[in-house]
């Protein structure tokens, strides 16, 4: 009997692994980087020489800390490390320090937004649960060459937050969304770069499909080392397709482990390493359990910033900003209080200033920036206002001469781009360029009173008598065309209705 | 077999090949060992944390860089290196 792909149900749990962002290693006062010579980056602790002892870096106890906060966590009083056992050249000391009994943090949720219907349209929000998050060493990286294999250690005893969700989530699309959601939290508190085009980002991907309404889960497979958005999204919708196929074929899923080819958009079966999951865990004795001070979380909890969400929801209900350009805004924190810098100085009109910045200001940041393409279409990069030649208030200048009717809508934008090329004030531009909008009301009477005298718009004039408020627009245009778009609309409207009245 | 562990296997996991009589020494070693904890494991002992091994905040280290030992004298120690790299036998976990 054949089924459709409704009938089933995908159940997605992430193993995200982050990078932290620290100078020194996490048990060893190396200090790491990206793009460096192999093995430069490599001390005796690392290498756990004998003799040597780790210490545990405190940067990366608070980042881990901060990140428990941001997702509304437990901070448990007592973290411990294990040694977790195994065979494999990319780990110089034979076992990785991790954390699995006691980890440094304890539940926790991230709040998501699935795409809306439209880009203009907001999605679904849901909580994704954390289960935990641990504090490990990340390890060395293994290159395949010929006959052998070579080994740098740059990368071993690297900080590595491992957050691990439930199986909360229940489609590639929400897969992708709480990457998104997670990947702006951890940047915007200053957890970690996330910088996936450089490792910094990767992700375990365990997944299992079930009859929609059955309450067992099936059996789940995981698909390890992601480094990608999009490798995620790809993996869920290859691995739902390939289990629904296994089972309406008879067959059952084996679990298992398993590998993604991001080129050949395909999964594959890893080589089972022998007992590889006999990791032989113990309690480390070279570091001790670790007491977290409540004073130290209660410092740490004021470094949590505004969560995205919360903010985008502020801006709608509060400041009135249509959604697209909220939502824009908000995954940059940023831009964000870029946004909110600009909004005191001229507060009557957020709407205004949100559209120019998540329209013309980063599309002319991108542009000049090289318009570097980003690695990952999911999560683009966000863009440097270190080198934005317009200030918040200066930009606020340029809404409020609109907001006044001193320059209209379409100047605003040819006063936008020589701003962003300057430097420069809006005031001084606008003089300048000789672009102040015609308020001399003298001259002015006379051309509405010409217009009006014109038969050819006697029709709209009778409209607007008769109640039709709307018609008086039809005045408008030829008004603006006999003063080179240089007259104020709102004197304009004055005097029309003036004479007409 | 002896109780609670499989010599076999422990020697497989450690990378170890024993021969019969080691396996049987070390398996009587284990067990003697292993005897010591359930020892420990039976004492009635209060059910509180061992605090001697818990420590605060100021056992810490800063986030300073020390130095390294760098690619060269990385790689000295090594059986065999290439190009600043340390050369194993090919260990394979892609699609193959």
């Amino acid at each position: 009997m054949s089924t459709s792909p409704s009938d089933w149900e995908v159940v997605i749990g992430l193993e995200v692994h982050v990078q932290l962002h620290t100078r020194a290693k996490v048990f060893a006062s190396s200090p790491w980087g990206f793009g460096k010579e192999p093995n430069e980056q490599v001390d005796p602790v690392v290498l756990g020489l004998p003799g040597t002892l780790p210490v545990v870096n405190r940067e990366a106890v608070e980042k881990s800390i901060l990140f428990g906060l941001v997702v509304g966590a437990e901070i448990p009083e007592r973290c411990a490390w294990d040694r977790k056992n195994y065979f494999y050249p990319d780990n110089p000391k034979n076992y990785q320090l991790t954390q699995k009994d006691f980890p440094i943090v304890v539940g926790g949720q991230v709040e998501i937004e699935l795409p809306g219907a439209s880009r203009n349209v907001m999605g679904e929000h849901k909580f994704i649960r954390i289960h935990h998050a641990h504090l490990e060493e990340d390890v060395g990286k293994l290159s395949h060459a010929g006959s052998g294999s070579l080994v740098d250690y740059n990368r071993a005893g690297v900080p590595l937050l491992e957050i691990v969700t439930e199986p909360d989530l229940r489609s590639s699309a929400e897969a992708e969304a709480f990457l998104r959601s997670l990947v702006a939290m951890l940047t915007q508190a200053g957890v970690a770069d996330c910088d996936m085009e450089k490792g910094q980002l990767r992700c375990d991907c365990n997944v299992s499909v079930r009859r929609r309404g059955a309450e067992k889960l099936g059996t789940r497979t995981e698909t390890k080392n992601l480094n990608s958005i999009s490798s995620v999204r790809d993996t869920v919708i290859y691995e739902t397709a390939r289990q629904i196929r296994e089972l309406e074929a008879g067959r059952s899923i084996t679990q298992e482990t398993r590998g993604w080819n991001a080129e050949l958009a395909r999964g594959y079966v890893l080589r089972d390493k022998e007992d590889a999951h006999d990791y032989r865990y113990f309690p480390d004795p070279d570091i001790p359990t670790l007491k977290i001070s409540r004073q130290t979380v209660t410092r740490l909890a004021k470094q949590v910033p505004e969560n995205l969400y919360d903010r985008q929801r502020r801006y709608v209900e509060k400041l009135g900003l249509p959604y697209t350009a909220a939502s824009v805004l908000v995954n940059d924190r940023a831009l964000a209080e870029w946004f909110e810098l600009a909004v005191a100085a001229h507060p009557t009109n957020p709407s205004g200033i949100a559209n120019l910045v998540a329209n013309d200001l980063l599309r002319d940041l991108a542009a000049s920036a090289g318009a570097a393409g980003s690695f990952d279409q999911a999560a683009p990069a966000p863009v440097s206002l270190a080198s934005c030649p317009i200030k918040p208030a200066q930009l606020a200048g340029l809404v409020k001469l609109t907001d006044d009717g001193v320059i209209s809508k379409q100047q605003a934008k040819e006063v936008f781009a020589e701003m962003f090329k300057s430097g420069q004030d809006a005031a001084a531009i606008v003089d300048a360029k000789g672009l102040r909008q015609n308020s001399d009301t003298g001259e002015l009477e006379k051309i509405v009173q010409e217009v009006i005298a014109d038969p050819a718009v006697a029709k709209s004039i009778a409209e607007y008598r008769a109640g039709n408020e709307k018609a008086i627009n039809a005045l408008k245009g030829p008004i603006m065309k006999r003063t080179q778009g240089k007259a104020n609309p709102v004197l304009i409207d004055q005097l029309l209705r003036k004479f007409l009245a | 077999m002896a109780e609670g562990f499989d010599i076999d296997h422990l020697a497989k996991l450690a990378r170890l090949s024993l021969t019969a009589e080691e396996k049987a020494l070390y398996a009587s070693q284990l067990n003697q060992i292993l005897g010591h904890f359930q020892a420990l494991a039976d004492a009635d002992l209060p059910a509180t944390i061992d605090d001697a091994r818990v420590v605060d905040e100021s056992a810490l280290r800063s986030d300073e860089p020390g130095p390294v030992l760098g690619a060269e004298a990385v790689t000295r120690i090594a059986p065999a290196s290439r190009d600043g790299q340390i050369s194993v036998p090919r260990v394979v976990d892609d699609e193959s």
